[in-house]
């Protein structure tokens, strides 16, 4: 393979990889943001999503089904979640939100082995994306080419929601001063669990979508939550274009450095969130000033 | 002792403080006046470090401080009160005491001796507890306190790590007028070679206890002077003191 | 603020009495408990000094205690090298790393301090799973344990090992007692009450929690070197997050803030483990729960809860002698 074409190929795996951590870093950003409140169990909703995905795909033998309800379903378990814990840890301090989201870490990784079993689960991709396409000078997967679109469009939507509707300008008020905003007349508490069912469709959505090329097992929930984590502190808390930029940032460092610097790629995320850290410890464009 | 040379403050487009520029005589006691939102407490806050300065220098004994963070600034001899409340609420009045004794002292790093029982530090918190008048409540933890005693703690802080100038900001704000004569007491009963900036609203205390004072509005320093002065001046009249006359 | 009342020092004196006296008539498998328990309470000491009374929740002291264990063992099983030597160093290499941690994400606030110290555990756990050289995850062997024998004590022998162990636990509480009654620990607790107001009088407060972290660490490394030595083997799965985690529920469930609640907590967890671990293989959603009930419950712990329903017992009477 020519030179040109190794580095599109590492670029487009950064892409992809990429919009994966874009779908669940914006959900726990946002919440956060909007809530100061920390779901460490993020994680988790993307591996129910995957298993749930899976066994849709099973049960009725098509990738598509999987494709809609799996988030939808993820969606139903978050609402649970909200209403039975989350409404009532929004005022306990961060510190009991992280222990009791910890906890459900734990509760979803003996739930899924008790659901699925101890082994990883593949999931096919739909016929009409198997195979390879070809763009530029490389043949790619078409099914990853499909998470990147998928991404883009994801992406596209929320700032356009985000930026130019009204739902919009009430989320980016709630999340710089909620206070303030509930003092205008926003509905801070509904505002949130809509932002917060959107979040966690969209980690379900990940989900179904990373198993056909990561196929599902127990510790996918935590090793996606690292990097997600350390794209919401490098983007900045509760933004949407800290998400972004944040992303695409911890996307590329991950999958071009494994494959330039194989030996060093463990340990350059951590590498880039100790300087953040450092530097810029509200992240990159940070939503509140 | 202390001098501010032009000092400004913006965010964004919002100038906050304008060129403030002011020099205390050791000892003195300089109120600052003003109506609310004239930027008297983003002055305190670039005084101590909380805030740093869109230009402008502060100088200590003629060194300058604009580049220490607000720990350092404190050990070059830098206190501050709060006009809200800000104290160890789990603690007992004694341990909040203790703690500004403590870090006054730079007794903050032993790893075997205690500090709270360290003959200098409890000779400071008997001091200072007996200076704002607290002592009868020294073991009681604080949230058990009446506002007006958590007020006087308040300043005790800012006291017990024996600083060099000290910064009251509305030290009677939210007391009873019973209380306001403890703080004048409180105030007139400071060592003379403390330096003293408060920034008040009751202005009988004001100008009862102050050498000048400094009047600020939107920000720029419009008048400054002694009591005498500011009572006569018409600038400060319209912008502030309206019809208020001092007893004579 | 830490106060050592009589009750914690009951408290204290009865489980370490009863750890002892399991080990000694229990069998092989009481003291293998027990060794257990040990390394369990001393790291959750570890994390109950800075978590409790620092204020700083941490997600990476069974990563640290992994790398101490760590440590140890290249040092004893690969360069030949002394274990009291080669044990200070995995200590000390522990102690490194937390206070490295700590003063890289001290300027954040709560969460993202949190997160970091979940970041970073997780790459330690990353770098070692990955290292032929240190054994992947097939692990090490052929750690030796002390060498006693000049004082007459053999600790190959189980019973004298476990109770060295109980020993440690004594240790490291006595240590962790006398730093937070020290100027250090009350300076620490005062940073917990009111980090800024701290600052305002003059304290370096990341200087100081960098310190406490170094601390902790060195604590959490002195359970390693008991960890390395139980089994005389290790494995990356002493660096996996979910030790974090259950070190954390078992402060919350012995009693944060209380120095020792989180060893009577160890004995309780370990004990269960074992109990839940004849019935069924699915430990996590167990303990998951207890943390979540726990926390909802208002958070204070088994011997949290004992201590809160004394002083309120105590409290009515003295109300009943005034009246």
């Amino acid at each position: 393979m020519s030179d040109a074409g190794f580095w599109i190929l590492q670029l487009l795996n950064a892409l992809q990889y990429s919009m994966l951590l874009f779908l669940l870093s914006i959900g726990l950003t946002v919440i956060f943001g909007l809530l100061h409140f920390m779901n460490l169990a993020h994680g988790a909703l993307y591996m129910m999503g995957a298993y749930i995905g899976i066994s849709v795909a099973s049960a009725t033998g098509n990738f598509w089904a999987a494709f809609v309800l799996a988030p939808l379903a993820v969606t139903a378990i978050g609402a649970v979640l909200y209403f039975t814990l989350i409404r009532r840890m929004r005022h306990a301090g961060p510190m009991n939100q992280v222990l009791v989201t910890f906890g459900l870490i734990f509760v979803f990784l003996d739930l899924v082995r008790l659901g699925w079993g101890d082994i990883a689960l593949g999931l096919d991709a739909p016929a009409a994306l198997q195979g390879t396409t070809k763009f530029l000078s490389v043949s790619y997967p078409t099914y990853r080419f499909f998470i990147i679109g998928l991404g883009l469009v994801v992406m596209a939507t929320l700032m356009t929601i985000v930026s130019r509707t009204q739902i919009g300008a009430m989320i980016r008020a709630s999340v710089e001063n909620g206070d303030m905003a509930a003092a205008m007349g926003i509905n801070v508490g509904r505002l949130f669990f809509a932002v917060f069912c959107v979040g966690c469709a969209l980690a379900g959505l990940a989900g179904v979508v990373a198993a056909p090329v990561f196929s599902a097992s127990t510790g996918m929930g935590i090793s996606i939550l690292i990097p997600t984590l350390i794209v919401v502190v490098i983007g900045g808390l509760g933004s949407l274009q800290g998400a972004v930029v944040g992303s695409l940032i911890v996307g590329s460092i991950e999958t071009i450095g494994a494959a330039v610097l194989p030996g060093a790629a463990s340990i350059l995320i951590y590498i880039l969130l100790a300087v953040i850290l450092v530097v810029r410890p509200a992240g990159l464009i940070p939503a509140r000033a | 002792m202390l001098e501010v040379r032009n000092l400004c403050k913006s965010f964004g487009g919002l100038e906050v403080t304008k060129n403030v520029s002011f020099a205390l005589e050791p000892g003195e006691r300089r109120v600052i006046l003003g109506p609310n939102g004239a930027g008297k407490t983003t002055l305190f806050n670039l005084l101590v470090g909380e805030l740093l300065p869109s230009s402008g220098d502060i100088l200590i004994d003629g060194a300058s401080i604009t580049g220490l963070s607000v720990d350092q600034r404190a050990l070059a001899g830098m206190s501050r009160s709060y006009q809200k409340n800000n104290l160890f609420e789990d603690l007992t009045v004694r341990e909040n005491l203790a703690l500004a004794a403590s870090a006054g002292l730079s007794k903050t790093r032993w790893l075997a001796r205690d500090s709270f029982h360290d003959p200098e530090v409890r000779s400071i918190v008997q001091d200072v507890a007996q200076q704002v008048a607290i002592t009868d409540i020294l073991d009681a933890p604080v949230h058990s306190a009446s506002y007006g005693n958590r007020r006087q703690l308040e300043v005790g802080l800012a006291l017990a790590t024996r600083p060099k100038i000290l910064l009251m900001d509305e030290p009677t704000s939210g007391v009873g007028p019973g209380m306001i004569s403890a703080f004048n007491q409180l105030i007139s009963g400071l060592p003379r070679e403390l330096t003293v900036v408060i920034i008040e609203h009751d202005l009988d205390l004001a100008f009862d206890v102050a050498d000048r004072i400094t009047v600020l509005n939107y920000g720029d320093v419009v008048f400054e002077g002694t009591p005498a002065e500011t009572r006569g001046n018409q600038i400060v009249r319209d912008i502030y003191l309206g019809d208020w006359q001092a007893d004579a | 603020m830490f106060h050592q009342t009589p009750t914690r020092s009951v408290t204290l004196a009865i489980v370490l009495a009863g750890l002892v006296a399991y080990a000694t008539f229990g069998g092989f498998f009481a003291r293998e408990i027990v060794i257990e328990i040990a390394i369990l309470a001393i790291l959750a000491i570890s994390l109950d000094f800075v978590a409790g009374f620092g204020g700083m929740v941490s997600l990476f002291h069974g990563a640290v205690m992994g790398l101490s264990a760590y440590g140890y063992s290249v040092l004893t099983a690969k360069f030949g090298i002394h274990p009291i030597p080669a044990a200070f160093a995995g200590i000390f290499m522990a102690a490194t790393f937390g206070a490295a941690v700590a003063a890289i994400a001290s300027r954040t606030s709560g969460i993202f301090f949190i997160m970091a110290t979940l970041a970073f555990g997780q790459m330690l756990y990353t770098v070692i799973f990955k290292s032929r050289w240190l054994g992947g995850d097939d692990g090490m062997g052929g750690i030796p344990r002390f060498d006693a024998s000049w004082i007459g004590l053999d600790f190959n022998d189980s019973l004298q090992f476990a109770i060295f162990a109980v020993f440690g636990i004594a240790v490291c509480y006595g240590v962790a007692a006398l730093l937070l009654r020290s100027a250090f620990g009350r300076t620490m607790c005062g940073i917990h009450g009111n980090e800024p107001r701290m600052r305002a009088l003059g304290v370096s407060t990341w200087k100081h929690k960098t310190a406490a972290f170094a601390i902790s660490s060195a604590i959490a490394g002195i359970a390693g070197i008991f960890a390395a030595q139980h089994t005389q083997y290790i494995s990356p799965e002493l660096l996996f997050w979910t030790v974090s985690g259950e070190v954390l529920i078992v402060v919350i469930l012995g009693g944060l803030g209380t120095l020792v609640g989180p060893v009577l907590g160890a004995a309780v967890f370990v004990l269960l483990k074992h109990e839940v671990g004849n019935y069924t293989n699915h430990w996590h959603i167990v303990i998951g729960l207890l943390l979540i009930v726990t926390v909802m419950a208002g958070g204070r712990g088994i011997y949290g809860q004992l201590e809160h329903w004394l002083a309120g017992k105590y409290a009515k009477a003295r109300e009943g002698l005034n009246a």
